[in-house]
């Protein structure tokens, strides 16, 4: 197994300086924008984003998040900004991935006909993998094909920082021949998500039957740190997400990666 | 609207129904489900349990709904016998969660049964109901995430195919983390310090002081004038594990005159008598909203709905 390991950096959803990003294009192949956690958080802006970006040179990645009827009418504005750039050839079709995290995106991109490479994103990677402290698990041939039937063959994991036991690597592994490839994001992993927000969302009465989450997207003011009484390890919370990190390096070379079928890492400057 | 109750144990099922229970659910030990530690041990246990079920009226489904369905290739074929055991055993529906489930339930030579959509895997839109019920789902049970405004065209949808749609009882059920996406009780990602008392890591139950001031990173500096409010809110719902919870005695009003069909309660580690008394407050909630619809104006049948169930206490056993 050999090749080169992309690298890529996610910028979505936290302030990041001109002068940081200036300097994080120069290392990074692919640049990350777009909302995978929330659905206030997307807008048609990233349209544009995504076409400065692909001039300046890098492959770009959309995520998208779990989505409500109101996130699937900002998702379809934004599809449609994407196909109109594409047509008017200010985004090579090439150059840029959309993570899904939910069917009815997955759904909306088929609509769509888009022309754009579909992955499944660390909440979506569920369907077809187990991802374990130690271990990346095919959970079967079947989510897999399933999945592939629709155009996904990228899933997106965390790195937990130990190098994980895979269920698709021995030659006498029932998965072997199974056709995919990872993206692992680190250092920060997951562990948690809500739609009512920790920092932005008002509270609700007994009498209220909410409209949907009202935000002023307190999320973007700052991340926290928490070093929560009954566990060890700090807690990392970004508006609705509880996030651990693992710093850890746990490759030395491309090909220790690549044997896991890992073929890019983003790193996220922030939870 | 008719209840859904769960069990593990075929003794239950006549206790249920006098109840009110209108359906039954269960898992069984040979197919993966959420919860496998209370399911059935055996498909004989299975069949017994469908023929009380049918015995009191009850229709039953088979909860196979496990999101990490774990299985190589060379099972396949027995995944795919089982699943046509149970359906020739009477099951009357099944409820699924991983994709994979879709390609094992189309190599049965004959499916009698229906599916139904699990919570475990999300529906909070119309596409994804519409993606779903293209594969063959009758029912979607809707995560407690959801609200009944934002259901509106989903409804709109299952109306118009006949789909129909259950919920879990807002009062016995929900977190407010995603059903089927959280890691939080999966202490093999961080190290405990103690057992957890009076709480789960999702629910710690500490209060806002409970918990050491957070730490701030990556601050934008126009929000900084703000940070004291977005502290003190972080804090209160980190401490208590209480984001705003969605689902309420509203939302269950407003779902419940928007044509919801199915009321679900479904912890299953309950002892068997919490579960019949829980059941039985459900049938008295759908009483009481039924007669007040009969009665009264809609806006002022909802406000005494609320009322009523905003001063609601869980009975002790």
């Amino acid at each position: 197994m050999t090749g080169r390991v992309e690298h890529g950096i996610r910028l979505g959803g936290s302030v990041f300086p001109e002068t940081r990003v200036k300097d994080a294009l120069k290392r990074f192949d692919w640049v990350y924008i777009g909302s995978e956690f929330c659905e206030n958080l997307l807008d048609a802006s990233v349209c544009a984003e995504a076409a400065g970006y692909q001039e300046l040179g890098k492959k770009v990645c959309l995520l998208t998040p779990l989505l409500t009827e109101r996130g699937v009418e900002s998702l379809s504005a934004v599809f449609k900004g994407l196909k109109k750039l594409h047509r008017a050839g200010r985004l090579a079709a090439d150059r840029l991935e959309i993570t899904v995290n939910d069917f009815g995106a997955l759904a909306l991109a088929a609509r769509e006909k888009l022309p754009f490479t579909l992955n499944a994103g660390r909440q979506f990677s569920l369907n077809a993998f187990v991802r374990q402290a130690h271990g990346i698990a095919v959970l079967n041939s079947l989510s897999l094909a399933f999945l592939a039937k629709r155009g996904i063959s990228r899933y997106e994991f965390s790195s937990t920082g130990t190098r994980p036991v895979a269920n698709y690597v021995s030659d006498d592994s029932p998965f072997v021949r199974e056709k995919f490839s990872l993206t692992l994001y680190y250092p920060y992993l997951p562990l948690t998500t809500t739609r009512t927000c920790m920092v932005g969302m008002p509270y609700i009465g007994p009498e209220d039957s909410m409209r949907g989450i009202e935000c002023r997207q307190e999320c973007r003011a700052c991340a926290f740190t928490v070093d929560h009484p009954w566990i060890k390890e700090k807690l990392a919370v970004r508006g609705n997400t509880v996030f651990l990190e693992f710093p850890e390096k746990f490759y030395s070379t491309a090909e220790e990666l690549r044997e896991l079928r890992i073929d890019r890492l983003v790193y996220c400057p922030f939870p | 609207m008719k209840i859904v109750s769960c069990f593990v144990d075929p003794a239950e099922i006549r206790a249920l129904a006098k109840a009110g229970a209108d359906e039954l659910y269960c898992g069984v030990a040979q197919l993966p489900s959420f919860g496998p530690q209370e399911s059935l041990p055996d498909m004989k246990a299975l069949g017994d349990a469908v023929r009380s079920a049918h015995a009191e009226g009850l229709k039953i489904s088979l909860a196979v709904n496990s999101v990490t369905l774990n299985f190589d290739p060379r099972s396949e074929a027995s995944m795919v016998e089982l699943l046509g055991e149970a359906d020739g055993l009477g099951v009357d529906y099944f409820i699924v969660a991983n994709p994979a489930m879709f390609t094992l339930f189309s190599r049965l030579k004959r499916l009698r049964a229906g599916l139904h959509l699990s919570s475990l895997q999300p529906c909070f839109n119309s596409l994804t109901a519409d993606f779903f019920i293209r594969l063959g789902i009758k029912r979607i049970i809707l995560p407690n995430q959801l609200s009944p405004y934002e259901a509106k065209k989903l409804f709109a949808l299952c109306r118009r195919k006949k789909i129909e749609t259950e919920m879990f009882d807002y009062r016995f059920f929900g977190c407010s983390y995603l059903n089927g996406r959280c890691h939080m009780h999966r202490p093999e990602y961080y190290s405990a310090t103690r057992k957890y008392k009076g709480g789960s890591m999702c629910h710690p139950d500490m209060g806002a002081c409970g918990m050491p001031a957070p730490g701030v990173i990556n601050l934008s500096p126009a929000w900084k004038p703000r940070l004291g409010g977005i502290i003190k809110r972080f804090s209160e719902r980190f401490g208590c594990g209480t984001t705003p919870r969605i689902a309420n005695a509203a939302s269950f009003f407003d779902f419940f005159a928007g044509g919801l069909g199915y009321l679900k309660y479904g912890i299953r580690q309950d002892p068997s008598a919490q579960k019949f008394k829980k059941v039985r407050e459900m049938r008295l909630m759908l009483d009481l909203a039924e007669e007040l619809r009969a009665c009264l104006p809609p806006a002022e049948a909802r406000r005494r709905f609320i009322e009523k169930m905003s001063g609601w206490r869980e009975p002790k056993l």
